[in-house]
């Protein structure tokens, strides 16, 4: 017990020293260097999302169900006094799990737009040298996954995780919904 | 009759029946002899009395004629009183014979004399008278009626002589009379003998053939008897010489079987040793055994204490995991708001890229919260875990001290009917013990009574011996008791 209270207490004296530090230290901004990533898991499986293409992260939104042909559309939920369609992410990556999603990302744009996910693993800032393949320029992982939904990999002390690519979700979604054709439809795997 | 009766009886009746005739002829002897005596005393009586009755009659009748003779030849006085007096006792004789003479001819001959005597009397009278008268005397002339007075005289005389003369007659006939009964009592008294003589010889040869017959078959089967007393005298000396070596070994038996019994005996009394020293540990152990149980029930009482206290630590852990959700809670939100910080930041330029950085220490901050939340999260499990662990360990300890107190409880009756039959059995020995020394005892006494019969199955062989030897000294008594009897049959 002294050696572990030993330890609690030097965590502490760290905890304190770098609390002050951080007011101490010079202010820093956001650079190019970084990028800001949600990492969550959906349907059991780690993902990645880019925190600036997300408006906003909640748990446990009611959600209204809505009837419907797609099996991905959980229902509507209210923010902010508009409604917002929910779509379950997992879903959307065709591996669907019965659990009921607890948390929702909203997607950044227009036409709102929520997704849903099971679990919020937390907030990394990877530096920009950690993404592989951020572009499929070569043709060849332009995206993957069910209409190029995921787009990249992320190098994380837990492992590396696919970036869920919001815009291309939105587009899956609208293809879903009629709105456009899915163009690659016959890409997914 | 006679044969059924025992020769005993027979010989007393014999005795009896000879005894009877013979009293039979002594009272009819006696009976005899006395009629006889009788007839004799008649004969004497008549002779005594009446002949010389008779004959002193005469005698007194002389003796007056001598005296009144006398008187008229002196005249004196003295003649005259004894002339009276020999009168009064002729009369006097006359009297007594009329009463004791019983024949008729005898009586009337009695009664001429006293005829006779009255008229010689009145002749007499008127003579004397006249001597009286007369002094001088000189010629027996003188007196009147002198012949008339010698008739009468001489007339009694005769009367008298005939009288004596009839006695002497009715004497003999008596006599004679009285000789023939004699000789016939005499007859009847040989007869009565002879009859006697007979029966007896009849009675002595009825008991000489009885005795001959019923002594004779008796003595014949005391003989038979003699043999078989003897053969069965010798099996018994065999059978006594057999059973005094059997004796023998009964009592080699006994011995050993006594100092076994001692040594049982000696053995019951250690083993009641051993268990009353068994008895005094159990009760020591009994003390022992309650202090024990004391001793359990207080760490029964511990051990639902420990499980008491383990159970409320667990609802503290319970609780401060409470908190530590409320806390991971907050921190989550905190996260939330952080990331939703940073979200907005974004797009608000050159202050939202400043307010991003706190947004950024604040979600650091919240996620080391978190972390630490989880942290406690997980030692609280670990508390849990190690509460429930514990209290299942008490519990389970409880158990086993419930189950070692049930099982306690059992070694304790156990133990105390172990006590109790220690006690029992400490009892029971000595009761074997007692048992034993009675055995004992008893074994003694039944070998000092093996020696005894061995002593006299000794003294029945001897005897048995001497009995063989006084059958045959029987049997052959028995031949010449036979040969006495006079029966040689057997």
């Amino acid at each position: 017990m002294t050696a572990r209270s030993g330890s609690v207490s030097r965590r502490l004296d760290r905890l304190r020293d770098d609390f002050d530090r951080s007011f101490a230290e010079p202010a820093r901004s956001h650079d190019e260097e970084h990028l800001e990533l949600l990492t969550i898991r959906a349907g059991g499986r780690p993902y990645a999302i880019k925190l600036s293409q997300s408006s906003g992260v909640h748990p446990d939104r009611p959600v209204t169900p809505l009837p419907g042909p797609q099996p991905a559309l959980l229902g509507l939920a209210g923010f902010a006094g508009a409604v917002v369609p929910v779509y379950d992410l997992a879903a959307l990556l065709d591996h669907p799990v019965a659990e009921v999603p607890r948390w929702l990302v909203l997607a950044a744009g227009t036409p709102p737009l929520g997704l849903a996910f099971h679990e919020l693993d937390g907030h990394v800032r990877a530096a920009v040298s950690d993404i592989i393949r951020e572009t499929g320029q070569d043709g060849e992982d332009g995206g993957h996954g069910r209409g190029g939904t995921l787009r990249g990999l992320v190098d994380l002390p837990g492992g590396s995780r696919p970036i869920i690519d919001i815009p291309a979700a939105r587009a899956l979604v609208h293809a879903l919904a009629g709105h456009a054709q899915a163009t690659d439809e016959e890409n997914a795997p | 009759m006679m044969a059924e009766r025992t020769f005993g009886t027979k010989l007393a009746a014999g005795f009896g029946l000879t005894l009877a005739l013979t009293l039979l002829m002594t009272a009819t002897s006696v009976l005899t002899l006395r009629y006889v005596m009788h007839s004799k005393d008649n004969v004497i009586t008549s002779a005594r009395v009446n002949l010389v009755g008779s004959e002193e009659l005469n005698g007194h009748m002389e003796s007056r004629i001598a005296d009144y003779r006398a008187y008229l030849l002196t005249a004196s006085d003295e003649y005259l009183r004894a002339t009276e007096q020999d009168r009064t006792a002729f009369l006097a004789v006359a009297g007594e014979l009329r009463e004791s003479m019983t024949d008729t001819t005898s009586r009337e001959l009695l009664d001429a004399v006293i005829a006779a005597e009255e008229k010689h009397a009145a002749l007499l009278a008127p003579v004397m008278e006249q001597r009286s008268r007369i002094n001088d005397l000189r010629n027996v002339a003188q007196f009147s009626g002198n012949q008339e007075l010698k008739a009468a005289r001489i007339a009694l005389q005769r009367a008298l002589g005939a009288l004596i003369d009839r006695q002497s007659v009715v004497v003999d006939s008596r006599r004679d009379e009285s000789s023939s009964r004699a000789t016939m009592a005499s007859a009847f008294i040989i007869v009565i003998g002879a009859v006697l003589i007979l029966g007896s010889a009849a009675v002595a040869w009825k008991l000489s053939r009885d005795l001959r017959r019923e002594v004779g078959a008796a003595v014949g089967h005391i003989q038979s008897s003699s043999a078989q007393l003897e053969a069965a005298a010798a099996q018994q000396a065999s059978g006594g010489r057999d059973q005094a070596s059997a004796m023998n070994e009964i009592t080699t038996t006994i011995s050993e079987l006594l100092i076994t019994s001692r040594q049982i005996a000696d053995s019951a009394q250690r083993v009641s040793k051993i268990a009353e020293e068994t008895a005094e540990a159990a009760r020591t152990g009994d003390a022992t055994v309650e202090q024990t149980r004391t001793s359990i029930a207080a760490i029964r009482t511990q051990v639902d204490q420990i499980v008491q206290h383990m159970l409320a630590l667990g609802e503290k852990s319970q609780q401060i995991g409470g908190v530590a959700d409320l806390v991971s809670e907050l921190a989550e939100q905190t996260n939330i708001l952080a990331i939703n910080a940073t979200i907005e930041a974004s797009g608000a330029g050159e202050w939202g890229r400043r307010f991003a950085v706190v947004a950024e220490e604040i979600r650091k901050l919240a996620d080391r919260t978190a972390g630490s939340a989880k942290e406690i999260r997980a030692l609280i499990e670990d508390v849990r875990g190690a509460v429930n662990t514990t209290v299942m360990a008490t519990e389970i300890g409880a158990k086993a001290v419930d189950s070692g107190s049930r099982q306690f409880d059992d070694a304790t009756s156990s133990f105390r009917r172990i006590a109790g039959l220690v006690s029992t059995t400490s009892d029971a020995t000595r009761e074997i013990e007692l048992s034993t020394k009675q055995q004992t005892t008893a074994v003694e006494q039944v070998n000092i009574a093996a020696s005894d019969t061995a002593r006299v199955t000794r003294e029945t062989e001897a005897s048995a011996v001497q009995t063989k030897q006084t059958a045959a000294h029987l049997s052959t008594l028995s031949s010449e008791l036979l040969d006495l009897v006079g029966t040689g049959r057997h």
